[in-house]
């Protein structure tokens, strides 16, 4: 038997006040006289004592009465066994997702996330599906399903126990959301292997720290039936400052100019100090840059230039409880030297003339330092100019002798500017696409033309795809050439006016390209120069010009670093990569990208002459450390598995809705209250007959 | 007038009297008699059968001294029978002679009207009362009488002529169906009544705060009166033997009071006792003569407290039986 109320058995104790109005001994309604009450005091009733409890049976009564209500209350009903047969064992698909960011290795956290891996395991049945992964930036299997399936059912879990062991965090950044869906995915790959019955469950042991990336979960489409259990992991300190990177120091600082980089520092908003250091070379340094940083905020320091003598390659942050991301590496290179030829015979000062403002726009950066160098008709480029040349620009028809140079320049990757001053450069864009019968008019004289149709895909105008930049209209054209373009095949449409008339084109030769501008930037033409559009357009044409093109100098953990400009211009041996931990990395012939960036330090190209040396850091997002509320993945609408609690609340919940299905069948109470009814008439009828029968013995004995 | 009374002072608890109670009549026994003048007669005369069977007998203090005539006393006290005898003039000295006037103050409220036993306290303090009457009337002393409740109620003016005592047993015979006890207002007005120095017996259950009246018989005793206390209280008002717990019922007031006697009854002494040692103290600071009476003890004894307390104040009265 059983209770749906069982709290109302309590009511049972009730039982007590019948008893106690039994012991209580009737006040007696007898008077007696008495000459004074000025000694006495109201008494309470008195209890009797129990053996002279009188009148047992209706006290039995009663309390009988008293106990079926409460039982009646309770709702019991009788518990029959569950017909329905156990559910077969049910087979689980388990996909255990350990984050292995630089985050975990902060104290306390790797032991932790390992044991609760182990948990997992140790709950897991020899029949289910197990896969053991980690994450950082991408996935990376380590017992997936196929291998587990593929081990005898005894070794399953003791050899994913020992791979599991083996693992360590490392030093990515950490992309959670595409971590979760590329794991979600996997069971997708399980069900194609026919394993497609069972419940999946994909567990997730991480820290959660705010820089974990949940982009990719936004929308995505979760398989039916997956759940996500989350396990969070917690560090045993609170405290977590990052360093990043927000300007390069100076290559050679001069005595006016001794500054170092512009560094920022940010503490996680659970942090319980808020005073750092910041050294050069170790934590050991003498001189020390005091920052203040409040919980959860970021503070933009410069630091100064590291005294002579000391190591300059790295700033140390001292004062927070974890070091994992408390060096900044930093690497120190002279501007890149980028060439830029003008064909055309203007001169440099002359302010109507669009070479005068190229001048202007060219200056040199604390990364490039861009030699513009002007080749008039009597002084032509050589063929080693030309190749050193990351960007040509001409504004002029190009003579005759250049055609050719300048055609293999093009074919072997280079890039071309040509703005058309004049209609005649038009056949100069014949001869170089190799096309006659190339004419331009100049176009009508109306007002001004603008820009209407823009190709933001392009790399030259993607800057400005955002609705803030996007805005032309304030560039006027005055004047623009009619270039018919019919007959050049594969020209791109980069700009075009609001007359349609071609203002920008990209027309491919051979592995370069020539960029055409049907109008000026010099005064009488547009008013292009004086546009903020300007200079940003020409950087952009100059990085996707031809020559080589340097590595950026900073980098972070599991950015692939691109060394095509290095293979470029070496001597086409196998670069070999000096990794910080002294191991060296060879890439295989015409490998241009070194991808094993999976330690934070300084890395060495010692191939080429001079060493090319470049930072690598960890990922500034693995600094923000406080951990992302459960609630952030509910709101991404992650299926959440619910938690222990949840789940025995729910099967509570269940069980007590079959339980009031079963007692509303019964309705045992019915009968007990009716009972409880019944022996109350009894009570009534008996306790009247024995009133009257002591009455009427007072009777006979008076 | 009577000349005195007879070896009376042997009696007193200092003389080592033995006083035999079980030759007294029972209270109880003597109550059922109807007629009040008789249940006092009854008592004097036991009383005085008492004192006959004391051990003392034959010791006489019947006058206060012999001594030898000298010329200027009075002849008229010589003793001739002495003469007779031993041939010397001897004069008889007799104490002085006084006429006593006794009030007797009886109580007759309502809660006089309370007996547990066959009696209620206002029969008995009505006998106690009568056989004061009947002894002093036998001695010839004026006898006087005040019933009060809460105010007086009946007055017979103190005297001494045939006829008296029994009016005075015809008012006492009087049922008192008086009202509340309340001693400050009879006691003030009898120091008005009674004028001249008298002695007062109050009988009384004094059953009403001390602090009530206790100004009022200090002014009675300030006045020069003798007064003796007899403090009638009914046995279930000294043991509280209730074993029920039932409705008490005020008699005077009319208040009802549920109480259970095993839970009150340790209380209820405890301020009895209190209330009666108050009594009792008060009495002794003010040099008033007091016995506290059972209403089943006998009435004889009273009389013994009675004369007790008389010579106690050595004012015994000599009295001649005649």
């Amino acid at each position: 038997m059983s209770f749906l109320a069982p709290l109302f058995l309590l009511g049972g104790l009730a039982i007590g006040l019948p008893i106690l109005l039994h012991l209580i001994r009737r006040s007696s309604k007898e008077q007696i006289p008495f000459s004074s009450l000025m000694f006495l005091a109201p008494s309470l009733p008195r209890v009797a004592k129990r053996s002279k409890l009188e009148h047992i049976l209706l006290l039995l009564l009663r309390c009988l009465v008293v106990c079926l209500l409460a039982f009646a209350f309770a709702r019991p009903f009788i518990q029959r066994a569950t017909t329905a047969p156990l559910a077969a064992e049910t087979l689980h698909k388990i996909v255990i997702l350990i984050d292995a960011s630089a985050s975990m290795r902060r104290d306390g956290i790797w032991p932790a996330a390992l044991a609760k891996a182990q948990g997992v395991l140790k709950s897991v049945a020899p029949n289910d599906k197990v896969a053991l992964y980690t994450f950082d930036r991408q996935i990376h299997a380590i017992v997936p399903f196929g291998q587990w399936s593929q081990l005898p059912a005894s070794e399953r879990i003791p050899f994913t126990q020992s791979r599991l062991s083996e693992l360590k965090p490392g030093w990515s950044g950490t992309q959670l959301g595409s971590a979760l869906t590329s794991a979600a995915e996997t069971f997708a790959e399980a069900d194609e292997q026919g394993q497609n019955q069972g419940s999946r469950r994909l567990v997730l042991i991480s820290d959660l720290e705010e820089g974990d990336r949940l982009d990719g979960l936004q929308g995505y489409d979760w398989p039916h039936g997956l759940e996500v259990q989350i396990e969070p992991v917690q560090a045993k300190h609170p405290t977590n400052a990052g360093l990043r990177s927000i300007s390069e120091p100076e290559a050679t600082p001069t005595a006016e100019k001794d500054v170092g980089p512009r560094v920022s520092v940010s503490n996680s908003s659970t942090a319980r100090r808020e005073q750092f250091q910041l050294k050069w070379g170790s934590i050991a340094a003498a001189t020390a840059l005091e920052v203040y940083v409040p919980p959860g905020q970021t503070r933009t320091v410069r630091v100064p230039a590291p005294p002579a003598g000391t190591i300059r390659d790295r700033l140390v942050l001292v004062g927070d409880d974890d070091d994992f991301d408390n060096t900044l590496f930093l690497v120190q290179r002279d501007p890149e030297q980028v060439r830029v030829l003008f064909l055309g015979a203007e001169a440099a000062k002359d302010t109507t003339q669009p070479l005068y403002y190229l001048g202007h726009a060219f200056q040199q950066t604390r990364q490039q330092a861009i030699k513009l160098e002007v080749h008039a008709s009597t002084t032509p480029p050589t063929d080693k100019d030309l190749a050193a040349a990351r960007l040509l620009v001409a504004t002029d028809p190009l003579p005759d002798n250049l055609i050719e140079p300048i055609r293999g320049n093009l074919a072997a990757g280079g890039t071309l500017l040509l703005a058309m001053k004049s209609p005649d450069s038009a056949v100069t864009i014949g001869r170089l696409a190799g096309v006659t019968g190339i004419s331009a008019t100049e176009a009508a004289a109306t007002n001004y033309a603008m820009l209407a149709r823009i190709d933001f895909t392009h790399p030259l105008f993607a800057p400005f795809a955002d609705p803030r930049y996007s805005d032309f209209t304030k560039i006027h054209f005055w004047k623009h050439r009619h270039l018919e373009t019919g007959s050049l095949t594969g020209m791109r449409t980069l700009a075009a006016f609001d007359n349609g008339d071609l203002a920008l084109g990209e027309l491919p030769i051979g592995k370069g390209r020539l960029l055409i501008l049907t109008s000026g930037w010099h005064p009488s033409d547009s008013q292009l120069a004086l546009s903020s559009k300007f200079v940003p357009i020409l950087y952009a044409m100059l990085e996707s010009g031809s020559g080589s093109h340097p590595p950026l100098a900073q980098f972070q953990v599991g950015d692939p670093v691109g060394l095509a400009g290095v293979a470029a211009s070496g001597s086409g041996q196998p670069l070999t990569v000096l990794k910080p931990d002294a191991t060296r990395v060879v890439l295989t012939a015409g490998e241009t990208s070194f991808a094993q960036t999976d330690l934070p330090g300084i890395y060495e190209v010692v191939s080429t002459q001079p060493a090319l040396r470049f930072a690598v850091n960890v990922d500034p997002a693995e600094s923000r450390t406080t951990p992302v509320p459960i609630e952030e993945f509910e709101r991404l609408k992650v299926p959440l598995k619910a938690s222990l609690v949840e789940v025995s609340r729910q099967a509570e919940h269940s069980r007590h809705i079959q339980n009031s299905e079963l007692e509303n069948r019964q309705k045992l109470w019915r009968t007990l209250t009716l009972a409880a009814l019944l022996i109350l008439l009894i009570e009534t009828w008996l306790a009247g007959w024995m009133a009257r029968r002591a009455s009427f013995q007072l009777e006979g004995a008076s | 007038m009577s000349s005195g009374t007879k070896g009376l002072a042997a009696h007193s608890p200092g003389g080592g009297g033995v006083l035999d109670q079980s030759s007294f009549i029972d209270a109880q026994s003597l109550m059922a008699i109807k007629n009040l003048e008789l249940r006092a007669r009854l008592v004097v005369e036991g009383f005085w059968h008492g004192l006959h069977r004391s051990p003392f007998h034959g010791f006489s203090v019947e006058f206060s001294e012999y001594r030898q005539y000298t010329p200027g006393d009075d002849p008229r006290y010589l003793d001739w029978r002495l003469y007779a005898r031993s041939d010397r003039y001897y004069v008889k000295k007799f104490e002085d002679e006084t006429n006593l006037r006794c009030h007797l103050l009886v109580d007759q409220s309502r809660s006089m009207a309370y007996g547990s036993i066959a009696h209620t306290k206002a029969a008995y303090a009505s006998t106690l009362a009568a056989t004061l009457a009947y002894f002093l009337n036998l001695q010839g002393d004026a006898i006087g009488l005040l019933t009060f409740d809460e105010t007086l109620r009946a007055y017979l003016p103190a005297r001494h002529r045939p006829g008296h005592l029994r009016h005075l047993m015809l008012k006492l015979e009087q049922s008192a169906a008086g009202s509340l006890t309340n001693l400050a207002e009879p006691l003030q007005r009898i120091a008005q009544t009674v004028k001249r120095r008298a002695l007062l017996v109050l009988i009384s259950d004094l059953l009403s705060p001390i602090e009530n009246w206790q100004k009022h018989l200090t002014a009675l005793t300030a006045c020069g009166h003798e007064v003796l206390l007899f403090h009638i209280l009914d046995p279930a008002e000294l043991n509280f033997a209730f074993d029920r717990a039932v409705m008490f019922h005020d008699v005077e007031s009319g208040k009802r009071l549920f109480v259970d006697p095993v839970v009150a009854r340790k209380d209820y002494l405890r301020k009895m006792e209190a209330h009666n040692d108050s009594v009792q103290s008060l009495c002794q600071g003010l040099g008033i003569g007091y016995s506290r009476f059972a209403t089943d003890r006998p009435l004889e004894l009273a009389l013994f407290d009675f004369l007790r307390a008389r010579m106690r104040r050595g004012k015994l009265v000599k009295r001649r039986l005649s």
